[in-house]
C-alpha cells in the first residue's frame, strides 16, 4: 500500500505497539495507521461503537466514515465483509499474530492477503486464535 | 417511518406481527416468495426484512444467506423453531438482528421493534429510499 488509511481492531488502548482484537466487532478501539508514499505517517485510535445482536453493519459504517480504505482482520462474518466490500474497504486476513505492527509492515509490503468468502466465520470456514 | 418487508407463503403466520409494527409507525410490504422478496429488494431498500421459517423451496434462514451477500445492509430477523444454540451455530456470521420463534407473541414483535430502533440509530439511519 502506498498511501491510505488502514484500520486494525484493537484490544485496550490500542496503537501501533498494541495488541490485536479477536472480534472486530468487540474491539475496544480501532487503531488507524495513516500511509503516505509506503511508509507510517500517523497513528491514532477511536473508541469502537457499542455491539449489539445484528449490528455488524454498526463498525462498518464507522469505519467508512471515517475514510479508511483496508481493514485487517483475524476473523469476520459473511455479512460485514460484503458491507464492507460495498463501502469500497479492503478487508485484509492475519489469524495468527496477536501484535498491530508486524501485520501493519506486511500489509504496507503487499505482503498481507485480502480476505476470501470462503474464510469468514460460520458455514465451516474463518476462526482465529488471537485474544 | 420504517420500512419492513415480510417473506411468507403463509400471510396469516405472520399477520399479527405485521399488524402490532404497522401500530408503531413500520410500513409493511409483503412477498409471498424469496424470488419476490429478492426482486423487491434490489429496487428498494428496506430497513427490516423478515422471513417466515418455511419458503416455497427453501428455508427462511437458507433465504437469509442468499439476500445478506447482495443487501448486506438490510436487517434481518428469521422465523425458526432452531434451538438457541443450532440457531447461533446455524446463522454465525449473518448478523441476524433476531430469531423469532413459531408461536409469535406481541413481545416479540416489541423486542424486535426495540431492536431495529437500537440498530437503526446508531447506524445513523437516513430513511427507506428507491435505489
Amino acid at each position: 500500500m502506498e498511501n491510505g488509511r488502514i484500520a486494525v481492531p484493537s484490544a485496550e488502548k490500542g496503537g501501533l505497539d498494541g495488541t490485536r482484537s479477536g472480534h472486530f466487532g468487540h474491539c475496544d478501539v480501532f487503531t488507524f495507521i495513516d500511509v503516505e508514499n509506503g511508509s507510517i505517517k500517523e497513528v491514532s485510535t477511536i473508541p469502537n461503537q457499542s455491539h449489539v445482536q445484528g449490528g455488524c453493519m454498526v463498525p462498518v459504517n464507522l469505519l467508512a466514515e471515517h475514510k479508511v480504505n483496508a481493514l485487517i482482520v483475524g476473523g469476520i462474518g459473511m455479512r460485514p465483509l460484503m458491507g464492507f466490500k460495498q463501502a469500497g474497504i479492503d478487508v485484509y486476513h492475519d489469524s495468527e499474530r496477536p501484535e498491530i505492527k508486524p501485520v501493519v509492515e506486511d500489509l504496507i509490503a503487499g505482503k498481507l492477503s485480502q480476505i476470501t468468502d470462503n474464510q469468514v466465520c460460520g458455514g465451516g470456514g474463518g476462526g482465529m486464535n488471537l485474544a | 417511518m420504517t420500512f419492513a418487508l415480510i417473506v411468507s407463503s403463509d400471510k396469516y403466520s405472520l399477520l399479527e406481527l405485521a399488524k402490532t409494527l404497522e401500530k408503531n409507525d413500520v410500513d409493511i410490504t409483503w412477498a409471498e416468495s424469496s424470488s419476490d422478496a429478492l426482486s423487491m429488494t434490489s429496487n428498494t431498500m428496506f430497513d427490516l426484512i423478515i422471513a417466515d421459517e418455511f419458503l416455497e423451496n427453501m428455508t427462511g434462514l437458507e433465504f437469509i444467506k442468499k439476500i445478506v451477500p447482495v443487501n448486506p445492509m438490510l436487517n434481518c430477523a428469521v422465523v425458526s423453531s432452531l434451538s438457541q444454540g443450532d440457531f447461533h451455530e446455524a446463522s454465525e456470521g449473518l448478523g441476524i438482528l433476531m430469531q423469532l420463534p413459531v408461536q409469535l407473541k406481541e413481545k416479540d414483535a416489541d423486542e424486535l421493534l426495540q431492536r431495529l430502533k437500537t440498530i437503526l440509530n446508531l447506524t445513523h439511519k437516513t430513511g427507506a429510499v428507491e435505489k
